[in-house]
């Protein structure tokens, strides 16, 4: 669906990614992970086309997104969703104003079909009958549901989460998690930016990870944990001791019950 | 020299927001609703500002001019030197710097937490132009809304004029208003009338763009505040001077 090929940035002097190449394929959703600095936001904002990369192409369905002229650009832009590490809430509109903000058809909507499509996006971020409410009056946790419903009224067909469970607590996380399988279903690709394991291992059927601006590793959970790269050992070592624990203790299980 | 090449830059990127709000311009329809907010909030919150600044600057001009118009005993031209003062100079001036404290403020720290929390952002990953979305709407109220509060603040300050004139100088109250309507010539109408477009646009525009670079957090978003006011206030003051010449020595 997108591919980016050679994408480098830099800030002045600074360095923050260089030569990243990975594809983003249909309906797979790809988790990018990585410590704190290394550039996952950047990444992302790339993708939503609000930083222009200093070199390297990005190709959306087959075409240059550089290339495109200006009609054809706007087209790709409106099936790419984005789930703010901020949620970025509009603070001064209530919830269902917030949902239906990027609804492309509003203008031609009675009142009455505004708010069927507000109550269906609602629900399927369980958020029944919040509509009236503003965003200083949400959790995180309901703030970040109404930051996806918000993309989702959009109707992309890509949706880039910016650590979306980051500050939640495990049933939090758990639903949002659960949402993103969800938009699986309906035929959504999802690019989830996380440092959170747990997140990794539930949702990544790509994982990209990345230091210092470069990537170090791509592939599946099973890849990762049996990498020979020092960085990636370091990263996943929770993951890989867990992993051991789990496996020693089927065999004392297995011990036991000979 | 970096200072100078952030000038060149800053003037560059102002200039970006003056084409995107012109080509915009026809949007206007789809923020008709902003729009409509907005210029209730310029209206209603600084209407009680504007007829205090007119007033006072009208009685405070009456007071000046009356005595040193007294020297010559020619008291009976604080009329003609109010109503021009207020017409041509000060309605536009004083309502426009009290304007630029008010809406420049609040335009600038508005969109600047917006820009904070990545809502400018969402706006354009979603597709909409943020300067069509958020200035076109403010100047758009602001070109609307600066010419009645000058009006108000032009006629408290001739009423407040006259207040003084018939305290202190004993001047007929009927005859003061009617010398200083019959002195304002279409020439003094004209400039007093046409300055508070220039003005407001150059306010919304200025705090908004202050508003829309802002960076570094709270701190950030408070020294952007400062900006907007101080750079709206200086242009109001050198466009009144531009005016002014202009106008003594062409019309
Ligand atoms: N607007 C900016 N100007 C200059 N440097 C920036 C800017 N935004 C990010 N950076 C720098 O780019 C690098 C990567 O930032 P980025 O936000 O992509 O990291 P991240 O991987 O998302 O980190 P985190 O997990 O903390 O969100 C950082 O070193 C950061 O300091
Ligand atoms: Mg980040």
């Amino acid at each position: 669906m997108v591919e980016l090929k050679n994408i480098s940035l830099s800030f002045g002097e600074k360095l923050i990614l260089e030569n990243v190449s990975f594809t983003i394929e249909n309906n797979l959703t790809t988790v990018i992970v990585g410590p704190s600095g290394a550039g996952k936001s950047s990444i992302l904002k790339i993708i939503a086309g609000l930083w222009r990369p200093d070199s390297g192409e990005i190709f959306f369905n087959g075409k240059d997104i550089f290339k495109m002229c200006e009609s054809e650009y706007q087209t790709m832009r409106k099936k790419i969703g984005i789930v703010f590490q901020s949620n970025a809430l509009f603070d001064s509109l209530s919830v269902t104003e917030n949902i239906l903000y990027f609804l492309p058809e509003r203008k031609s909507l009675t009142d009455h079909e505004l708010k069927e499509i507000s109550e269906r996006l609602l629900n399927f971020v369980n958020m029944d009958g919040t509509g009236d409410l503003y965003p200083e009056e949400l959790s995180g946790g309901m703030k970040k549901r109404i930051a996806i419903a918000r993309a989702l009224a959009f109707n992309p067909k890509l949706i880039l989460f910016d650590e979306p469970t980051t500050g939640l607590d495990p049933l939090n996380s758990a639903s949002i998690i659960e949402l993103i399988e969800k938009l699986k279903e309906s035929g959504t690709t999802s690019v989830v930016v996380s440092h959170i394991l747990n997140d990794v291992v539930e949702l990544g059927e790509q994982i990209i990870v990345i230091n210092d601006g470069s990537i170090v590793e791509s592939g599946r959970i099973e890849k990762l944990i049996t990498s020979e790269d020092p960085f990636v050992n370091k990263f996943f070592y929770r993951l890989i001791k867990h992993d051991r624990i789990m496996k020693s203790s089927y065999n004392m299980y297995e011990l036991v019950n000979v | 020299m970096t200072a100078f090449r952030n000038l060149i830059y800053d003037f560059e990127e102002f200039g970006l927001i003056i084409r995107d709000l012109l080509s915009g311009i026809k949007t206007i329809r789809d923020s008709w609703d902003e729009t409509l907010t907005e210029m209730y909030l310029i209206g209603s919150k600084a209407l009680p500002l504007v007829l205090l600044g007119g007033l006072f600057s009208g009685v405070i001009l009456a007071i000046e001019t009356g005595h040193q118009l007294k020297i010559f005993g020619a008291t009976s031209l604080i009329s003609r030197t109010v109503s021009l003062g207020m017409v041509r100079e000060l309605g536009p001036v004083v309502t426009g710097l009290l304007l630029a404290a008010r809406t420049g403020a609040k335009n600038s720290s508005e969109i600047g937490a917006m820009k904070l929390s990545d809502q400018i952002d969402a706006l354009t990953a979603f597709g909409f132009n943020p300067v069509h979305k958020l200035v076109l709407p403010r100047t758009v109220a602001a070109l609307i809304m600066f010419l009645p509060l000058t009006l108000i603040a032009d006629i408290t300050g001739i009423f407040g004029g006259m207040l003084i004139a018939y305290q202190t100088f004993q001047i007929e109250l009927a005859w003061f208003w009617d010398t200083a309507v019959n002195a304002l010539k279409m020439k003094d109408l004209f400039v007093g009338f046409a300055k508070p477009f220039f003005f407001g646009f150059f306010i919304s525009t200025i705090s908004c763009y202050f508003g829309l670079r802002t960076k570094g957090g709270t701190t950030g978003l408070g020294k952007n505040t400062i900006n907007a006011v101080v750079y709206s206030s200086i242009v109001i003051l050198i466009l009144d001077f531009i005016f002014t010449k202009i106008v003594w020595e062409v019309l």
